[in-house]
């Protein structure tokens, strides 16, 4: 009986996570569509979402990118190196680590903790005091007004701060150089020699679709939120697991399909 | 609007409080106090394993490909493909694990206490507990931090062992450049059971940091069910900055002057 009830329960909640993705998918759909159908009402929104999302999200962001590129690719790499006495080549690993890694993880785990669970409280904010329902009274469509700005002005400052978060990532590296006294010429020359634009489109294509699913998830968590003062909470952390999850997943397949695909980026010049 | 000054003021801020909070909690629970609800902290315990606990192995499991993936074209690249056991050896158990477990931590079972505590502060249910003379920070915070000193250490260890399997998948299976002895060899040789430890203290220090500033947030909701959201909220912005602070520190104090690597004399 026990048995049986367990097993109910997990095809439940399978059928629960069909059902939430199709939802998610359906208002991607809707979102794509209503952002290029004319009339385009939220440009005002727009800017006031892109701004908000940078006032949010560049201090984390900041601090993040440094401590990373400072610890896990130099320090541990650099004590490698000096093993082979080869601490110039410090930059080209920089170009894999930070550039094609670090930087996009980094910006999708700010993006999602900071401006994600943000959108997503203010949204469902917004459903329990049951501001959308007005709004569509009003005539006014919650998709078009709500999640498009936040759509557009996520995939755009996510892919933005992709550049951010490499050029402070570096910054970590040089400061790793400084540390082991070396002389910088050195890591700028292997960084230079390495680096790629097909390494930076990359990350900053990868990190403007993470935006877009960041987006999708956080939105559409906020606008289905239920259940009273337990729900906004609970929507948040929802919202901000399913969009990690997802995050990862695509890297994961995006990066190997990038490196599968570009063979020039894996010669070590 | 915001200002663009007030993330970083807000964090100082509410740096100080979160450790004052932090170090009572951690207190009540070092003392044995908590003791005496000892069956809600194996309860606290149990939610976690159920509830958080493949979540996490799942996310692990995606970093441990990444890193495997990332060591195959690395090494490949220098010309010594049968050496990418050195890369994800390194990568998996002192960087990439603790960070995994560290974000997947801060957005499951940070953000899950934030609301869930929360919501019992906006319906006033932490003041009915006081009224009925059970102490609220000790039966609400201490046995949630005593639930995941009892939990996380097993679940970190089964992470390790999960993104090994996942690094093994990616670079014999996927890019195959390595034969799977060769693999082995290579990878068991740059691991020692020191780095064991050392990562397991990072992945505990960052746990019980997040479940105290879980709490915290928590505790301190106000402002309605809006309220709620928006502590969950701010306790990922919080929660993300110290987890990397964490890892770096963690990362300059275990391996910062030795790479107990076995090459050289």
């Amino acid at each position: 009986m026990a048995q049986s009830g367990a097993l109910s329960r997990g095809a439940g909640a399978f059928g629960n996570l069909f059902t939430e993705v199709g939802n998610m998918m359906i208002l991607t759909a809707r979102t794509v569509i209503s952002a290029v159908r004319p009339p385009y009402p939220y440009g005002e929104e727009l800017v006031d979402q892109f701004s908000f999302a940078l006032r949010l999200c560049w201090f984390p962001m900041l601090v993040s990118t440094f401590a990373l590129c400072l610890g896990a690719p130099g320090l541990q790499a650099a004590n490698a190196l000096t093993l082979f006495g080869a601490m110039d080549r410090l930059g080209g690993f920089f170009v894999l680590a930070a550039v094609r890694q670090i930087a996009p993880i980094v910006t999708a785990v700010v993006v999602a903790g900071v401006a994600g669970t943000a959108i997503t409280a203010d949204l469902g904010a917004r459903k329990i005091r049951e501001e959308l329902d007005a709004l569509q009274v009003l005539g006014v469509d919650p998709v078009k007004n709500l999640v498009v700005p936040r759509f557009l002005a996520l995939m755009l400052i996510t892919g933005l701060l992709d550049l951010f978060a490499i050029v402070f990532g570096l910054a970590g590296g040089i400061i790793t150089e400084l540390l082991f006294h070396q002389p910088l010429g050195g890591f700028f020359a292997t960084l230079f020699s390495n680096a790629s634009t097909t390494d930076v489109w990359g990350s900053v294509l990868m990190c403007t679709i993470f935006g877009a699913i960041i987006a999708v998830v956080h939105s559409y968590k906020g606008m289905s939120a239920s259940g009273g003062a337990a729900g906004v909470g609970r929507a948040v952390n929802q919202a901000v697991v399913i969009s990690m999850v997802s995050v990862f997943a695509f890297l994961f397949v995006f990066t190997s399909v990038l490196l599968a695909t570009h063979p020039e980026l894996q010669s070590l010049r | 609007m915001i200002g663009w000054l007030d993330i970083p003021r807000g964090w100082l801020d509410s740096f100080g409080e979160v450790a004052r909070f932090g170090s009572r909690v951690a207190g009540l629970v070092y003392s044995g106090r908590t003791f005496r609800f000892f069956g809600e902290g194996l309860r606290q315990a149990g939610i976690l394993i159920l509830g958080s606990a493949l979540v996490i192995w799942a996310f692990v499991f995606i970093l441990g490909l990444q890193c495997g993936l990332l060591g195959a074209y690395l090494l490949r690249a220098q010309g010594a493909p049968a050496y990418a056991g050195l890369f994800s050896a390194w990568c998996d158990l002192r960087e990439a694990l603790p960070y995994a477990f560290g974000y997947i931590l801060s957005a499951k079972v940070g953000t899950g206490i934030v609301a869930e505590i929360g919501a019992m502060r906006i319906s006033d249910e932490i003041d009915a507990l006081e009224v009925m003379g059970i102490p609220p920070v000790t039966f609400l915070a201490g046995t949630r931090l005593l639930g995941a000193w009892i939990a996380f250490p097993f679940i970190y260890l089964v992470g390790i062992g999960i993104t090994y399997m996942a690094s093994y998948i990616s670079v014999v299976k996927q890019i195959g450049d390595v034969s799977s002895g060769g693999y082995l060899l290579i990878f068991w040789m740059f691991q020692n059971p020191g780095d064991l430890v050392f990562s397991l203290i990072k992945g505990m220090a960052m746990a019980t940091v997040i479940v105290l500033v879980g709490c915290y947030y928590g505790y301190t909701a106000s402002g309605g069910p809006v309220g709620v959201g928006t502590a969950t909220a701010k306790s990922m912005v919080f929660n993300i900055v110290a987890v990397h602070i964490l890892g770096m520190l963690g990362t300059v104090v275990f391996w910062g002057a030795n790479p107990r690597a076995p090459i050289g004399g």
